[in-house]
């Protein structure tokens, strides 16, 4: 009786949230991964000056979230209304809820920019606009007394930033794929793994930090387990959908066979888990220690990420319950 | 106490139509007076599908369209042909459109409360509000909503809430069909005929699992095979 009367016209013709959303989804996750990474590492292990990797990521992390915005925006079809969004609050939207943990956590990344470059800057102002130099003097007297107080609540809404991505598609229910408890846990968990490889990456490249030294030595360690977690529910939804309703073994068809189950191995699995993997405990200690290996196994780590966001986005929005 | 009685009544009233019919409705009318007494009678609209009675002429297709301005290669509401390729002689359409959930996804997801509920409880939308973020469009279990080219506005059936209902009109595709296979009406006011029809027929909701409790109703053809 219901499938004569269920219906399979539908007006939303194909991906309605395209490739901008996945771009925004891994530089919002990169953003707060890099802060929660870097500061656990001061705290643990009790570092007071600004280490080239603190640097980086607080670096990393402001520069990445503010793209992120105007991928965000770029996407509305209606961009110079965006400020709508700011007055018009729904507290039961995960999309308004984000963007209030946003709009504390942008402000808060750019406090952690003025710390990690607090001599650069005073440097500059030194030379050049001198007039504010007074000004950024007693701007970071202040700062620097609620430092701990920040750097709490820069790991909390890092952490809410990374998650809400996950939330903001695991409500959708007309997707089985997107429709998991688990969506927004791989998100913080793949957000962790592209803010290290991105903030190793800078830190060696752009603020010289040697590929041995004590604090990439750390983050290569915990990069381990982190990838564990995300592989780990990555299964997750893979059996829960295989074991589910109808809708949801079709939606299997995402990993196994389907259109974009390509992009999944060969991108996520390959690129993103095996060939960092491969070059690092495969290939024997030398290789490892090497500088391709690290360069080469963190871009990959960033491009993985990347293309976990692209195939949920993709594949997710394929399978529909429409069957 | 109050309810129960009337509902008696009503249903000793509408008994003879068919004792298996009948008792099921009952169901239906023990269970909704709990929702009429928190809303206190504020009206809540719904429609009813009629398989049996639907032609697939397509006439509602284009009152909606005129109605309402919907772009030319748009639509709020389309009629497909799901006849069985089988069985070609046993003509079955169904109405798409927008399916007035009671708990709506989109009206949750939306970030500016474009797309909100109206004070007649119908689904609907302010234009000017919508950034066109299609977090409702995604959200939507029914995939009924889109972006309106002309508005740039995310749109969806909304019983014509803003043009012909506001006239004191019926939706333009109940109006429009010939063959009464739209039922239009308030489910809170049990002398309504919708009420009454729901009372009699049996009636699905699109999709129940999804949670969102749809206002509109299918009635499908069931053929005994006699
Ligand atoms: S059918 Fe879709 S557009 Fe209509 S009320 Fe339900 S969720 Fe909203
Ligand atoms: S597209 Fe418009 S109506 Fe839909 S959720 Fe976004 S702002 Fe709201
Ligand atoms: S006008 Fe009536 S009979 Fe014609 S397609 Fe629409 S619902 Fe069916």
């Amino acid at each position: 009786m219901n499938s004569a009367i269920n219906y399979t016209y539908t007006f939303s013709h194909g991906v309605e949230w395209g490739w901008p959303i996945a771009v925004y989804l891994l530089l919002a996750g990169m953003s707060g991964g890099a802060l929660i990474v870097s500061i656990l590492i001061r705290h643990y292990k009790k570092q007071e000056a600004s280490t080239p990797l603190f640097k980086a990521a607080s670096l990393l992390a402001f520069v990445t979230i503010m793209l992120g915005m105007v991928c965000l925006v770029g996407d509305l079809d209606k961009p110079l209304y965006f400020w709508k969004i700011l007055i018009n609050y729904n507290f039961n939207s995960v999309m308004s809820i984000g963007v209030l943990a946003l709009c504390i956590y942008i402000p808060l990344s750019f406090v952690m920019v003025l710390y990690a470059f607090e001599d650069e800057i005073l440097e500059l102002l030194s030379k050049r606009f001198t007039f504010l130099k007074g000004l950024f003097v007693t701007v970071m007297q202040i700062l620097n007394k609620i430092r701990p107080l920040v750097n709490a609540l820069c790991i909390a809404f890092a952490v809410i930033v990374c998650a809400y991505t996950g939330f903001l598609i695991s409500v959708l229910v007309r997707f089985p794929l997107l429709n998991t408890a688990v969506l927004p846990a791989l998100f913080v968990a793949s957000g962790l793994s592209a803010g290290i490889a991105g903030s190793s990456l800078l830190a060696a490249l752009c603020f010289k930090e040697d590929h041995h030294s004590n604090d990439l030595k750390t983050l290569h360690k915990i990069e381990w387990p982190v990838m564990a977690v995300e592989i780990m529910l990555l299964g997750m939804i893979f059996v829960s959908l295989i074991i589910g309703s109808d809708a949801q073994k079709a939606a299997s068809a995402a990993f196994c066979g389907g259109a974009w189950s390509g992009l999944f191995w060969v991108g996520v699995v390959g690129i993103g888990f095996c060939l960092p993997i491969v070059l690092n405990f495969l290939l024997g200690k030398k290789v490892a220690s090497s500088n391709l290996a690290f360069y080469v196994s963190s871009f990959a780590s960033v491009i993985g990420v990347l293309l976990l966001r692209i195939f949920i986005v993709y594949a997710g929005q394929t399978y529909d319950i429409f069957i | 106490m109050e309810n129960k009685r009337r509902a008696f009544i009503k249903y000793l009233s509408v008994g003879s139509v068919g004792v298996g019919v009948a008792s099921y409705s009952n169901l239906l009318a023990k269970t909704q007076p709990s929702q009429d007494e928190t809303k206190d009678k504020k009206p809540h609209f719904g429609m009813i599908f009629d398989q049996n009675k639907c032609v697939g002429c397509t006439d509602c297709e284009r009152a909606c369209k005129k109605v309402n301005l919907v772009p030319k290669d748009q639509m709020r509401l389309y009629v497909q042909d799901k006849t069985d390729p089988q069985k070609r002689m046993e003509k079955r359409y169904v109405r798409v459109s927008c399916q007035q959930c009671v708990d709506a996804p989109c009206v949750k997801v939306c970030p500016t409360k474009a797309c909100h509920k109206d004070e007649n409880g119908i689904t609907t939308m302010n234009t000017d509000d919508c950034i066109a973020c299609k977090y409702c469009i995604v959200a939507c279990p029914y995939d009924v909503r889109f972006i309106n080219e002309e508005t740039k506005s995310a749109e969806s059936c909304n019983f014509c809430a803003d043009t012909n209902l506001k006239d004191g009109h019926e939706p333009a595709c109940v109006e429009a069909c010939k063959y009464e296979a739209l039922v239009f009406g308030d489910l809170n006011d049990e002398n309504s005929y919708i009420s009454k029809m729901l009372n009699v027929k049996d009636s699905l909701r699109m999709r129940p699992e999804c949670g969102t409790n749809p206002s509109l109703r299918y009635i499908p053809v069931v053929k005994l095979g006699v």
